[in-house]
């Protein structure tokens, strides 16, 4: 009977922990949510980023008009989405030799992910594709193709309807981006707004 | 009216040397900074676009059996043009040799082994153990390997968007190996001119054939100095293990119908899948404008 009641208590025990273990999980998996509920169908963010800068050792590449599209929707409780355009224009370098020729993002869409990294919830886009033509007759690398690969992770202010990219928030998601072979410098600020059916309306992510 | 005469051509004599030493002032490099690496890039050449000094301080040739660790620098320097030729899906330019001759330094490399080590003497007829012995007994047994360019520089191949990329050929270099030690005499050769060993180095992964398998290279830790004028990659490594090789000539001066076989059999089979290039050292590319242009600034 003691050996029954034993069993039994070892088994709600292991419940227990199995459900903590769910709780976590899913916490770590945050949704998007309008006016702190849950976003049902799909949403799209339009938007520009305040200040976005690449830069390898030596040369900073910034773009004045760094523009994006976000479809944004939950899946089984996960925020997911899909960055469809982004077009960059106004781009230049921190170098007197160098200007950008071109610039533009390739292989569209790329697919992104929520997370939760220690209670800071954080944006994951995957597939990142933006090959660089630089030019100047100065310029080491006039003519030479540079082409931006990897995947970023942001973090994102529910407060201030922003996503942050760094190489701390990178950092902290495991996320990197790399051209001419190494990790580059990403900081990018953008702000989180519903273009489509929650116009005005406040975006978390929880 | 003697006098006069002396006089003019004193004077004349004056110009002329005034003009030569102007001259060798003008053809004298005055490079500063970053940019003396540069001094021996044909920059003033307008159709070179960027100039090139690589070091290789480390790394390794495997040819068949042989591995030859590098541990004396090897210098490669000169220009590059525009990339214009197409091949194997990326643009190629072409290379235009140092302006003192030097495009790729001669740095004999020790083999390990020695002499021994590529004519054993328990193999080989009496006659080559008979030299070996007097080579032996005088402390002639170190052999020496040196990389040197096949063809002219202008035969070399660079792609800067596959060495940026780390994908494909970075650069193509026609090279032989000259195997160096009294025994062996001046003229052996693995590779010639006219059938040359065909390096196809790459920062990315390789893709040899059996019984090699993939290795990677890097583009290094690259750095732009200069306000982007010049790149530095440190820790720069190019490899390729898929290149052919022929069989060695010219080893043991008139016994070399004799020495090369044995040197051949030592090496073992150098077709492809079965050699190795390593190169790790530090890439400086620089425009070859900004560098003409230091050039001028600095009279």
């Amino acid at each position: 009977m003691r050996t029954k009641q034993t069993a039994i208590g070892a088994a709600l025990a292991a419940l227990a922990v199995l459900c903590a273990m769910f709780a976590t999980t899913a916490s770590a998996a945050p949704a998007w949510k309008f006016e702190a509920k849950a976003l049902e169908g799909t949403e799209v963010i339009l938007g520009g980023a305040l200040d976005s800068s690449l830069t390898v050792p030596g040369l900073t590449t910034k773009c004045e008009n760094f523009l994006y599209k976000l479809t944004i929707k939950n899946e089984a409780g996960t925020g997911k989405g899909e960055v469809t355009e982004v077009p960059l224009y106004n781009c230049t370098t921190n170098s007197s030799a160098c200007a950008v020729k071109s610039i533009v993002a390739e292989k569209l869409p790329w697919p992104s992910k929520l997370t939760t990294v220690s209670t800071t919830p954080y944006i994951i886009i995957e597939g990142v594709k933006v090959p660089i033509l630089y030019s100047g007759e100065e310029c080491v690398l006039g003519g030479v193709l540079v082409t931006v690969t990897g995947s970023a992770g942001g973090s994102i202010d529910n407060a201030k309807e922003t996503a942050t990219f760094n190489s701390t928030t990178l950092t902290a998601t495991g996320t990197s981006l790399k051209a001419l072979g190494q990790k580059i410098e990403w900081n990018g600020l953008f702000p989180t707004e519903a273009f489509q059916w929650h116009r005005e309306q406040a975006l978390s992510v929880s | 009216m003697q006098k006069h005469r002396t006089r003019v051509v004193a004077t004349a004599l004056l110009a002329v040397a005034l003009a030569a030493l102007g001259l060798a002032a003008v053809a004298q490099a005055k490079l500063t900074g970053n940019y003396t690496k540069f001094a021996q890039c044909p920059y003033t050449n307008t159709e070179v676009r960027k100039c090139v000094y690589s070091v290789t301080e480390s790394g390794e040739v495997v040819l068949g059996n042989k591995v030859v660790p590098i541990t004396k620098q090897v210098t490669l320097q000169g220009g590059f043009g525009e990339a214009t030729e197409e091949k194997e899906g990326a643009e190629f330019a072409k290379f235009y040799a140092a302006t003192n001759g030097i495009t790729l330094s001669k740095a004999p490399q020790n083999v390990p082994g020695g002499l021994l080590g590529i004519v054993p003497d328990a193999s080989s007829p009496f006659l080559v153990k008979a030299l070996i012995k007097f080579f032996l007994e005088n402390s002639l047994t170190g052999v020496n390997s040196t990389l040197e360019l096949a063809k002219p520089a202008s035969e070399i191949r660079v792609s800067e968007n596959n060495l940026a990329g780390e994908i494909g050929t970075a650069m193509q270099l026609p090279v032989m190996v000259h195997l160096e030690n009294p025994f062996l005499g001046k003229n052996c050769y693995v590779g010639s001119t006219g059938n040359p060993i065909i390096w196809k180095m790459s920062t990315g992964e390789t893709n040899p054939p059996p019984p090699n398998t993939k290795i990677t290279g890097s583009s290094g830790e690259i750095e732009f100095l200069e306000e982007g004028r010049i790149l530095l990659a440190k820790n720069n490594k190019l490899v390729d293990n898929a290149w052919a090789a022929p069989t060695a000539t010219g080893c043991g001066g008139i016994l070399s119908f004799l020495v090369t076989p044995i040197i051949n059999a030592q090496l073992g089979s150098t077709t492809a899948g079965h050699n190795t290039a390593i190169l790790k050292g530090t890439l400086n590319v620089a425009s070859a404008l900004a560098v003409n242009k230091n050039n001028k600034e600095n009279p």
